[in-house]
């Protein structure tokens, strides 16, 4: 499967809690999607 | 990879970065960096799962994590405090909006950076797609399948997310490497989970899919996500309770107009108390055995009609636990037990799966079950709590848990299989125990019982078993 379907179902947080969906981020343009190993 | 952010948007792209601390720290995190790009909190890091990245803590300790350091110190970053998950490494994608990737990086340790000048390179137009999964080695593979065996006689590490790392090493990519276009696929209790990946899966893979849903707000709500993932308009939702029979009889009238490809029999409960349906059915005989069954029945025309037809029952590992029982399957003269209601009933489809494929021999339609090890889904949170909590960090994810289910339904290496019981791909023996052996006549019981129920619920005659 490819990995854009794999993942942009996945609903993560954004700083203030609120849900968004990965998916929605490379609906209007590329990203360059960077999972960092933690923050900090 | 903030310093780069101009260069990204020069190409018409967006930095998005994914963090698995709490939020409270993502807006630490972006004012220490003065990060002006949207950033984003996983703390369950299910997208780093799905994604494939790595975790451990050999990765994350490597030797050149000093020189890694300092290379980092040089570039100018500046380690603060660890909020996340210490033992998690990243990694870097280029995705398109037609959800194609063009750059991937899963870091294999501690401070293992991708070039920029390569990440720059996939945002240019006519960057090439990359194949969606890395070929692995004959030698992989052969080393994954001699690992497999060796974690096979136990339940940990084998139904557990570990069990499936090992297993998958012997797993060819190049199974999945198939276009369903023009192939029609209906998945049961498909709105969560297991079901809800299979159809996800079945839809990315080009087929048109059908979630048969007991809600049809949750059964339409997914439909939709799976659209706006895929970019697929051939997927839909459709009401069915596959406990009730006149609501299966009802889905197989609507269903049963066109050639349907793969069929799968999801739908799943774990009652904690006996309940009757409103055909007399204890509800998990009614949700695993009955109404499967005058669905499979219903629709073997449809099947029949598909250049290759596919149904595919997802059963459970906790059947090994139990034979099957066809002398009180309704619990009408036991006292309830929920976890064996659902073992008996998961032993049944596996039979049941073997009797269809008998069924069904000289046709091209090909019936086979599936056990998909520990999930964590959604129904075993609600109806396994305690195991749950126990098992949390070591069950798989519901993509995992699907993964045999998509291979059989789709791929063509699993295509000339009928009547098997399959876990992470591979034919698996039906028995562990002994005493879980059934008999002939209990076969024959279990099959008589099932068309009575549904050429009741038809308004035909039943067909005799063999």
């Amino acid at each position: 499967m490819r990995l854009a379907s794999r993942i942009g179902a996945i609903e993560v947080q954004d700083p203030t809690g609120a849900p968004r969906r990965l998916g929605e981020f490379w609906k209007r343009q590329p990203v360059v999607l960077v999972f960092v190993r933690h923050f900090g | 990879m903030r310093d780069q952010i101009g260069s990204i948007r020069e190409r018409g792209a967006e930095l998005v970065i994914v963090g698995n601390g709490a939020p409270s720290f993502a807006e630490a995190f972006r004012e220490d960096l003065s990060l002006d790009a949207p950033l984003l909190c996983d703390p369950e890091r299910r997208s780093y799962r799905a994604a494939g990245l790595r975790r451990g803590r050999v990765e994350a300790l490597s030797p050149r994590l000093p020189m890694n350091a300092l290379r980092a110190l040089r570039s100018g970053a500046r380690q603060q405090g660890v909020e996340g998950d210490p033992w998690q490494l990243g990694g870097v994608f280029v995705i398109r909006p037609d959800g194609a990737t063009t750059f991937r990086h899963a870091s294999r340790e501690a401070g293992d950076h991708p070039p920029i000048a390569e990440i720059l390179r996939a945002l240019e137009p006519g960057a090439p797609a990359l194949p969606e999964a890395e070929p692995t080695s004959r030698l992989a593979r052969s080393a994954g399948r001699v690992l497999g065996a060796m974690v096979d006689p136990w339940i940990v590490p084998s139904f557990d997310r570990t069990g499936f790392r090992i297993h998958s090493l012997a797993f060819d990519p190049a199974d999945l490497d198939v276009s369903l276009d023009g192939r029609r696929c209906l998945v049961t209790g498909a709105n969560s989970g297991i079901g809800y990946e299979t159809a996800l899966a079945l839809a990315d893979l080009g087929a048109e899919v059908v979630l048969l849903c007991r809600s049809a707000e949750r059964g339409e709500g997914a439909a939709a996500r799976i659209r706006e993932c895929t970019g697929s308009s051939l997927v839909s939702s459709e009401t069915l309770d596959v406990s009730d029979l006149a609501s299966v009889r009802a889905a197989v009238e609507k269903l049963s107009t066109a050639p349907v490809d793969v069929l799968v029999h999801n739908a799943g409960v774990l009652p904690d108390r006996r309940v009757e349906t409103a055909d007399g059915l204890e509800l998990a005989f009614a949700t695993h055995v009955a109404g499967p069954f005058l669905l499979t029945r219903g629709l073997a025309p449809a099947l029949a009609a598909a250049p290759e037809g596919r149904v595919v029952w997802v059963s459970s590992g906790g059947m090994y636990t139990r034979r099957l029982e066809v002398r009180d399957p309704n619990w009408e003269h036991r006292d309830y037990d929920g976890v064996i209601a659902y073992a008996e009933t998961k032993r049944a489809q596996v039979v049941l799966a073997e009797l269809f494929a008998e069924r069904f021999r000289g046709t091209s339609v090909r019936v086979n079950a599936m056990h998909p090890g520990w999930a964590d889904t959604p129904s075993v949170r609600r109806s396994l709590p305690a195991f749950h909590r126990v098992t949390r960090a070591i069950l798989r994810t519901p993509a995992e848990g699907a993964d045999t289910v998509i291979w059989l339904a789709a791929s063509p290496a699993a295509g000339g299989q009928a009547g098997r019981f399959f876990f992470d791909r591979q034919a698996r023996r039906t028995h562990l125990l002994p005493f879980t052996r059934e008999d002939e006549d209990a076969r024959r019981e279990l099959w008589r019982l099932c068309e009575a129920l549904a050429s009741e619920a038809s308004g035909d005659s039943p067909v005799p078993p063999d």
